[in-house]
């Protein structure tokens, strides 16, 4: 079984500019490094995509993560989506990738991502976000900073209050 | 009570401190409006009719004398001197500017409260049992579990944005005194043949536009597992509740479209939570969580068994403290004891309103009869736990001095209303001139008793805040070109033994007029007079001869809608 993802992961806050991974609107003619697909461009390339070759996965918040767990140890990264920052479907499908999938690699959180989000998407198992333009990195920071610690368990730290407290 | 240990202290301040931060960006323009107004909201702050309305959390009800001279201080210090105590068991103030909207929860954090999810599309405060842990037909003390599932619901990062609103209730009782089938989920604790402790598990049971009750998935869960299990409703909810339609989004929506297969999703999951993630089996509760949780809510210092003093008996006692016995004092689990409600129904003040003197006054008898605890009812009422019966006299006087000891609990005017559009900004119509023309038409006693026990719910809006749907009679406000327009109902329960199982009124034809409705309150219980059996309530007499003479008597004294209706 895949290793659990790491309790001390640092949250990226990605460069648009400096993202290396590119989408395209079409269905790319063959692998090449670094494309992110949507699940339906998967689709079409998973059988010819070589092992080598880094590749990424966009998935639409009502996508559900169980149809791509068997491709899931194939992607670098999974890009969940917010098409509106008050839906909040993409929080239980991070949790899905990480706590029922053992998913490893990046999960990153598109679309308007806000910076009082990132407490929430940090403990669901988001390890990076495209803030929406107008956000300020320093303010997202911040708000990682106000609770040290919570009742419940997460993605984090699979342990609630109480069963901390007991170890 | 459950005492605040240093964590939740320190948790409630760490709030106010984010929600400070929050405030501030919004007042220098880089969290804009629409960007702060969920997260204000999940703090308890709407912005209303005339200004913000602030929405405290009093978890399944309980509040401490304390808290409620911290109620008193908002109340003087920020706010126009009342605040108004609601169905769901909260607090609500009105008049607290935007720009201390900080400050007020920093002192609400002071004294261990705060409005952590009392709005928003997220798990909202839980509400339970008013006589929860004392009342004589009480299987399981319901408030240990209420504080678990608070601690549990608090800040979940997964919930916080879920397709709607999410109310849970909770009650160990024979009796539903908490509503719990018209509750998204509804949660009754019992035991088994062999004495375990479970939970039966209602889904989807709601109000508003299309109301429904709740379905049962689970008869008995084991009490260890609750916390799961409700993990398993809530994501299923989260993943598959319409988004694309407000008034479709309530998971009592896809309940009822999915039936059998939204159980079968939410047994799935529960399966997959404890069989494949990551810690899945973390939130299986432990006996020693149980045991530090239930510690709280141990008898208050000096609280046992007693002989009873037999005051209830004095033969000098006058009529109207015979009365007050008889409607606002409550059998109690311990022999001695006594519950007691202080009626926040007088004419005057709107139904649940208290002046902060009366918060002071209130506090000030609970100190000196109810070790220092209060409840707060879904019936918009205080509730002293801790009654001796040998107090009962005295306490009756300090109840009266304060105007607390209307006797009419349970009857007519013990009625439940929102707020309606003198405050909010979502109502249609307005309740609280509706409640009391009511409550000035029967103010004498007499006729209150011969009426009898009675659930008079009034709503301003489909949100239902006031339960139209669940009262024998319902009052809900529509609007019309503008107009304000009431929709009568007759016949809904909330689950009560008087009222029967639960189910929604039936609406008694066309819309009144605002100055029409309390004559048709009026020609509906006349009706009842007229046509009951000996000894029968109300809602049997509904029930019986169903709802065509009552529709005849509140037709005939339509006059602004005669017309309308004749055509």
């Amino acid at each position: 079984m895949p290793p659990e993802p790491s309790k001390t992961t640092i949250m990226q806050f990605i460069d648009i500019d400096q993202d290396t991974w590119q989408m395209s609107a079409e269905t790319p003619n063959a692998p090449a490094a670094n494309l992110l697909l949507t699940s339906a461009q998967w689709r079409a390339l998973r059988e010819s995509w070589p092992a080598g070759v880094p590749v990424g996965l966009k998935l639409a918040n009502d996508e559900g993560v169980e149809d791509v767990a068997a491709d899931l140890p194939r992607f670098a990264l999974v890009a969940l989506h917010f098409p509106k920052w008050v839906d909040g479907r993409a929080y239980s499908q991070a949790h899905l990738l990480r706590a029922r999938y053992r998913y490893a690699g990046e999960v990153r959180a598109t679309g308007e991502v806000l910076v009082d989000m990132l407490p929430l998407l940090q403990r669901s198992g988001f390890d990076a976000v495209v803030l929406r333009a107008d956000q300020s990195v320093d303010a997202a920071r911040r708000a990682l900073g106000f609770f040290p610690a919570y009742y419940q368990g997460d993605v984090r730290e699979t342990r609630p209050l109480f069963g901390r407290a007991s170890a | 009570m459950y005492q605040y240990t240093e964590f939740d202290r320190q948790f409630v301040h760490q709030r106010a401190a984010q929600y400070r931060d929050q405030l501030e960006r919004n007042q220098a323009g880089t969290l804009g409006d629409d960007e702060f107004r969920p997260l204000r909201l999940q703090n308890g702050w709407y912005i209303q009719r005339h200004a913000p309305m602030l929405r405290i959390a009093v978890p399944y009800g309980e509040i401490s004398a304390k808290q409620l001279r911290a109620l008193a201080r908002i109340a003087r210090e920020l706010d126009r001197g009342y605040c108004h105590f609601t169905t769901r068991q909260n607090c609500q103030f009105n008049w607290i500017p935007l720009e201390r909207s900080a400050d007020a929860m920093d002192l609400l954090a002071d004294a261990d409260m705060h409005g952590i999810q009392t709005s928003g599309n997220c798990i909202r405060n839980i509400t339970s049992d008013g006589l929860a842990g004392i009342a004589p037909d009480e299987a399981v003390d319901p408030r240990p579990y209420a504080e678990l599932l608070r601690q549990w619901s608090t800040l979940h990062p997964e919930f916080a944005f879920l397709p709607r609103k999410f109310k849970i209730a909770i009650t160990g009782a024979a009796e539903d005194r908490a509503a719990i089938a018209w509750h998204d989920i509804g949660l009754q604790l019992v035991k088994n043949e062999r004495g375990e402790v479970g939970f039966k598990v209602l889904v989807g049971g709601g109000m508003g536009r299309t109301p429904i009750i709740g379905t049962v998935v689970r008869e008995f869960l084991p009490w260890q597992q609750i916390l799961v299990f409700i993990e398993a409703i809530v994501r299923v909810y989260n993943r598959y509740g319409r988004r694309d339609n407000l008034y479709k989004a309530r998971i009592k929506i896809l309940v009822k479209a999915e039936g059998q297969k939204f159980i079968d999703a939410v047994e799935a999951e529960f399966v997959s939570i404890l069989e494949h993630d990551a810690g899945g089996t973390a939130h299986l509760l432990p006996q020693a969580e149980f045991d530090r949780i239930a510690k709280s809510f141990a008898l208050p210092a000096g609280v046992g068994p007693r002989a009873g003093a037999g005051s209830a008996s004095d033969f000098d006692a006058p009529i109207a403290f015979a009365r007050w016995l008889e409607r606002n004092v409550h059998a109690h689990r311990l022999p001695g004891y006594r519950a007691v409600t202080l009626s926040l129904k007088r004419a005057g003040q709107a139904p649940g309103d208290t002046t902060a003197e009366q918060l002071d006054a209130a506090a000030a008898i609970a100190d000196r009869y109810s070790h220092g605890e209060l409840r707060v009812t879904h019936d918009q009422n205080l509730l002293l736990p801790w009654v001796h019966e040998s107090d009962l006299q005295a306490l009756w006087k300090a109840a009266r001095d304060a105007s607390f000891a209307t006797p009419n609990i349970g009857l007519l005017t013990d009625m439940i209303a929102c707020p309606g559009g003198d405050f909010c900004g979502l109502a249609n119509a307005r309740s609280i001139p509706i409640a009391e023309e009511i409550t000035q038409r029967y103010a004498e006693i007499d006729e209150l008793y011969d009426i009898g026990e009675i659930d008079l719910h009034i709503s301003g809006c489909m949100n239902s805040c006031g339960h139209h749907h669940s009262g024998h009679i319902g009052i809900l406000g529509v609007d019309k070109d503008g107009k304000e327009w009431y929709q009568v109902s007759l016949g809904g329960s909330d689950g009560s033994t008087i009222s029967g199982a639960s189910v929604p009124g039936k609406v008694i034809g066309p819309s009144f007029a605002a100055d029409e409705v309390a004559d048709v309150i009026e020609a509906v219980i006349d009706t009842y007079r007229e046509r009951r059996a000996a000894n029968e309530l109300f809602i049997d007499t509904v029930k019986r001869i169903g709802l065509d003479p009552f529709k005849a008597s509140a037709n005939a004294v339509r006059r602004a809608t005669a017309l309308e209706h004749a055509a």
